[in-house]
């Protein structure tokens, strides 16, 4: 096992090495010279030159590669031009809201979609086929911004049941502690806060979720037709074990290695969604904070967070092909 | 043709998808000749009236008749539909079949460059792009078409894999035939099929991903039609007048679903498993 | 697994909260929470760019020597100088400094402070470095006395000293935190600065010794709302009590207004800007269409004024008839009169004497991204295609724009000035200076020896109706040379809950001072 993941781990390098230079390349090519955005209007020439010579851009593209990748291997991802900060600290601070909320949608995801792909899957075509599958079709096909206004319109301006936006009570601060909220409400005994904090993730879970539940839905719902059909169900069904147990004993059990798969996949749209979700619903994650970046031309903080968001989806698919692993004995045995 | 009825017959949903897609399609063939309004010409006057018999769905906060940006608007979504999965579909195949086909470094070298893709969320890189190039409708599309391409790669090539040990392709390679031939002849068309699938798929995507960007200011530009940027451009004033953003944004999900469905039960059908279940 | 026990707790009493919300209500009443679409960029005045956010923050935190008086914005008052005189050159500026004001951290405010902070600016701060470059020199000729000598007159001088990049710091909280200072800001004002979290808030306390007494307040938390639609809903949801004014100019208010103003629970403060946007031409080029001037003046002509104000803005946005908003101590009156007036047969007719036909034009019509934008620029877009003339609009990120703009590679763009310093100096010489052309938001104007002349001249004339009149010249001269169309001034909007009361729309520079507000 642990040689595998080790194997796994390896053939990460290269693809990181492809993201890495398209990065690097995709953002020499936004137009607007980030010195002049930082120093902003009334700077003059002598002050444009001495900061871009700061920052390296009067090096050939080459060498600010170069110096870009030397800083990587020390956890040096540049400082952003807007606030001067640290771009590894800044995505820091942001990355638990994201990974939060993300987490939780997955979680919500797995467990409104699957009973649903296997219910349709056993009986197909019935009324309960058609309607989960139309449901989960206008799922996948809801734009989310429009998901997230109707259901804020809906929820929290209508009803006044959840809040609009935001991540918790500014009436009800939480110290930070890890910086996962609900957490750090729970560590340091302020229930009322991870209460709001709870309330606060509900709508934008929904927004996150819907997608990939609907997704998981008709993905399991076909996969588990699929293996229906196979012969070990059907000798299964004639030893005269009860259909229950067939479809969740058999039937869920092997598609469900697809499906893990399909959440991997998924994974990375998701965090795509999180950029739109995170800005209507105000969440300080790094969604949002690289829309800003690139609204910006914060160079170092594209690079940065598209890195991260690359790493977290080639880390999502290891996860993935270890659960496989897990839940399938026969690639368990080859994996040795 | 038989085999259509049939389909349909079986498919309750697909005909549900294609009776919205022909209603749309319509809708923004035929339905610009018949409106009095022109999509662009402003009417200051008459901004943000409420849905009426004069404007079924209301005017915008120009006067316009947002029924006819509807109209006009998709002819522009489902064109940057069609047109995104049609880029995607040549550069994703054309790359995915030579990587099935050659094997080898080849195969290896693209899948990497078709994985470090895939590992970019969509919009990200979509955002990027048209950051880069300027926002223009044109750059969204070929944004949004270099994130689908790796889908279609994907597929091609374990088609291509499948198909290049196929007997019939065994024996046109010992005949000697040149490789583009065998490429195009018998690899491309035997698996066009769950292509196809996936590209009816795909244009649900692509409709969502552009407008996606539309939403984010990326996409179309003023005062041109365009569903995504309509509902940006009007979400100011949702509360006020609900329709103006919520009229594109329902056409968006309803093309988007009729594509979907089709799709959907395109691929249960070619599946010849599933397919047995169904009749 | 104390973790999940916390868990099913939560789960158990979230029916409850209700009722917790309850006792948080008295600690509402003295929170103000303020909705704004990001965060601070750096609460340092040494490095403050006039970035909306961070400098009203640096204004509730620290103070600066002189402030325009509410609510007219045209007497400077005393706030850390208690009074001061200016020698007949207009070179050495005298101060008398309040005395037993503590900054924050308990140290004394003194002349010394004044002395470190301004040229502490004035080394860190490009931002303000063409008039901070005047400072000749500072002495501290007692605690109480401050002299500031300048090596050249400049009138405008007690405007940039009421700007954020001229507050007064603390100089042992900078020798304690040094460059963390940003993030540990200590100065005199009404309120201190108590926690930031990235995009979600910035938490201030009220400073209870504060020198012209305690805020009302207990405290203030700056929520980050990026999205516009959020932050109205937010603010109709009672979940913030105001939406700055900076959120409102990236969108057209109009609509929320109409909707807002019948809401009992909500207020609507309106105050005039000295804000001009504008359609303007690349001046510096020599061909093209527009170096012809009765091309300019055809365009000038085409659009149509009072329908982008009433019918776009619905009565948000105020008429520009010239280089200077009206509500400038230096408006010419005359302008209103020279101003160009809707008439699309007049602009066609000038097409036609320029020798342009306007279907040949194909412009690239140049704008800022966000929905305001969009709008104005689909209605000049209509007026163009009135006169027949096609223009295709490309809404552009602020930095790929600005960078076009300094380079000349436009013929037409919709942008805009803001004036940070109450001085008609703010618009005047930065816009239509032509050594100035090549930096950013500018006109772009060429070489033209009288203007320049008269500019400079203007800018450093001490006697104030002097200036006046100087000033009235260049805004006719301006007006000859059609460098642009002048569309419209926004009003200052603030949106606020009906609770809050004493709040007053700061215009010059557009930022809100909360010292005296409250909550009932």
């Amino acid at each position: 096992m642990a040689s595998f993941i080790i194997r796994r781990l390896i053939a990460l390098i290269p693809v990181m090495c492809i993201v890495l230079v398209i990065v690097f390349s995709l953002v020499r090519i936004i137009p607007g010279d980030p010195a002049t955005t930082l120093l902003g209007p009334g700077a003059t020439q002598d002050q444009i030159e001495a900061l871009r010579a700061q920052l390296n851009l009067d090096q050939p593209v080459i060498l600010q590669f170069y110096h870009y990748v030397l800083g990587l291997f020390v956890g040096d991802f540049g400082y952003s031009l807007k606030t001067g900060q640290p771009v590894a600290t800044e995505i820091l601070q942001r990355l638990p809201a994201t990974i939060e909320l993300s987490v939780l949608a997955v979680i919500v995801a797995v467990i409104v979609g699957i009973p649903i792909g296997v219910l349709s899957a056993v009986r197909p075509n019935s009324m309960f086929d058609h309607v989960t599958r139309l449901v989960s079709l206008i799922g996948v096909s809801m734009p989310a911004f429009l998901l997230a206004l109707i259901l804020q319109l809906i929820f929290a301006t209508s009803l006044g049941w959840l809040p609009v936006s935001g991540r918790v009570s500014p009436y009800l601060p939480i110290e930070h502690v890890t910086g996962f909220v609900i957490l750090d409400g729970l560590l340091t005994g302020n229930v009322q806060g991870a209460l709001s904090a709870v309330q606060h993730l509900i709508l934008p879970t929904a927004v996150l979720a819907a997608f990939l539940a609907a997704t998981l839905g008709r993905f399991v719902r076909n996969t588990m037709m699929d293996v229906m059909g196979e012969d070990f169900i059907r000798t299964a069904k004639a030893k005269g074990l009860r259909n229950r147990q067939v479809v969740l004993n058999h039937g869920l059990r092997n598609s469900l290695l697809p499906a893990v798969t399909i959440i991997g996949l998924k994974f990375a749209e998701m965090l795509g969604g999180a950029i739109l979700t995170e800005t209507i619903f105000a969440w300080p994650g790094i969604g949002r904070y690289m829309f800003e970046a690139i609204k910006n031309r914060d160079y170092p903080v594209i690079q940065g967070t598209t890195l991260v968001f690359a790493l977290l989806f080639v880390l999502t698919s290891i996860i993935v092909d270890v659960l496989y692993g897990i839940l399938d004995p026969r690639i368990r045995r080859k994996m040795g | 043709m038989k085999d259509v009825v049939l389909f349909l017959r079986r498919n309750t949903l697909a005909v549900v998808g294609l009776v919205i897609l022909v209603a749309l399609i319509g809708l923004i063939t035929i339905g610009p000749s018949l409106t009095g309004y022109s999509p662009t010409k402003l009417d200051i006057l008459h901004k943000l009236a409420a849905p009426s018999l004069d404007h079924w769905l209301g005017t915008d906060a120009f006067g316009r008749d947002v029924l006819t940006r509807i109209m006009y608007g998709g002819r522009a979504t489902l064109a940057i539909g069609v047109g995104v999965v049609a880029i995607a579909f040549a550069v994703g195949v054309f790359f995915g079949m030579l990587a099935g086909f050659a094997g080898g470094w080849l195969d290896n070298l693209i899948m990497r460059i078709v994985d470090a893709i895939l590992a970019f969320p969509a919009l990200v890189l979509a955002i990027a792009l048209s950051a880069a190039f300027g926002p223009s409708l044109q750059n969204a599309m070929l944004a949004v078409a270099i994130t689908l391409a790796p889908q279609f790669a994907r597929v091609a090539r374990s088609q291509a894999l499948s198909i290049s040990v196929k007997p019939y392709v065994e024996a046109a390679i010992s005949l000697g035939l040149p490789s583009h031939r065998i490429l195009l002849r018998y690899i491309f068309v035997n698996g066009l099929g769950p292509l196809l699938v996936q590209s009816t798929l795909a244009l649900g995507s692509a409709i969502l991903q552009t407008a996606s960007l539309g939403f984010l200011g990326l996409g179309a530009q003023p005062p041109m039609a365009e569903w995504g940027a309509d509902v940006s451009a009007n979400l100011q004033y949702v509360r006020g007048a609900a329709w103006v953003v919520l009229a594109p944004g329902m056409a968006i999900l309803l093309a988007v679903l009729s594509f979907n469905l089709i799709g959907d039960s395109l691929a249960d059908w070619f599946n010849p498993r599933r397919r047995s279940e169904l009749e | 697994m104390k973790i999940w026990n916390g868990i099913v707790v939560a789960a158990a009493v979230l029916p409850l909260l209700g009722s917790a919300a309850f006792a948080q209500a008295d600690a509402k009443l003295k929170t103000l929470v303020v909705a704004v679409p990001s965060d601070p960029v750096a609460l340092e005045p040494g490095t403050n760019k006039a970035e909306p956010i961070g400098s009203e923050i640096i204004l509730n935190v620290f103070d600066t020597l002189v402030a325009w008086t509410a609510p007219d914005f045209k007497v400077l008052e005393g706030r850390l100088a208690k009074s001061w005189t200016v020698s007949d050159d207009g070179k050495v500026f005298d101060f008398r400094l309040r005395e037993g004001v503590k900054f924050q951290d308990g140290t004394a405010f003194d002349a010394a402070a004044v002395k470190f902070s301004l040229e502490r600016t004035k080394a860190t701060n490009p931002y303000v470095k063409a008039t901070f470059d005047l400072i000749k020199e500072i002495t501290v000729v007692s605690p109480t006395e401050l002299k500031i000598t300048l090596s050249a007159a400049y009138p405008a001088f007690l405007s940039i000293l009421a700007q954020p990049q001229a507050a007064i710091v603390s100089p042992a909280a900078v020798a304690k935190y040094g460059d963390k200072f940003a993030s540990n800001p200590v100065g005199t004002g009404p309120f201190a600065f108590k926690s930031a979290q990235a995009d979600t808030n910035v938490v201030l306390e009220a400073n209870p010794n504060y020198f012209r007494g305690a805020p009302k307040l207990s405290q203030i938390i700056y929520r980050v709302i990026p999205d516009a639609s959020t932050r109205r809903l937010e603010l109709e949801g009672g979940g913030v009590d105001i939406v700055q004014q900076q959120g409102q100019l990236s969108a057209i208010a109009a609509q929320d207004i109409e909707a807002l103003k019948a809401n009992k629970d909500l207020k609507v403060l309106e105050a005039s800007s000295q804000i001009i946007r504008q359609l303007e031409f690349n001046n510096s080029k020599t061909d093209g269409p527009f170096s012809n001037l009765k091309a300019r003046q055809a365009i000038a002509h085409a659009i149509d004024y009072d329908g982008l104000l009433q019918g776009v803005f619905g009565g948000t946005a105020e008429r520009v008839y010239g280089p200077l908003t009206s509500n400038s101590w230096a408006f010419n009156p005359k302008m209103k009169e020279l101003a160009p007036k809707y008439d699309p047969e007049l602009a066609k007719k000038l097409l036609a004497e320029a020798g342009i036909k306007p279907s040949s034009l194909n412009l690239k019509l140049y704008s800022f991204q966000g929905p305001l934008w969009g709008a104005v620029a689909t209605f000049v877009q209509a007026n163009l295609a009135d006169i027949g003339i096609n223009a295709t609009i490309e809404q552009t990120e602020f930095p790929a724009l600005r960078t076009l703009q300094t380079s000349g590679q436009f013929d037409v763009a919709l942008d805009g000035r803001q004036p940070w310093y109450n001085d008609p100096d703010a618009h005047i010489t930065i816009g239509y200076l032509s050594s100035l052309a090549n930096t950013a938001m500018t006109f772009r104007m060429p070489q033209d020896k009288a203007l320049d002349d008269l500019i400079l001249k203007a800018q450093q004339t001490p006697d104030m109706e002097v200036r006046k009149q100087l000033y009235f010249t260049i805004q006719e001269e301006i007006a000859k040379r059609v460098p642009g169309a002048y569309l419209f001034s926004p009003k200052l909007i603030v949106f606020a809950r009906a609770n809050v009361e004493g709040l007053v729309v700061n215009s010059a520079p557009p930022l809100n001072e909360y010292w005296s507000v409250s909550k009932k």
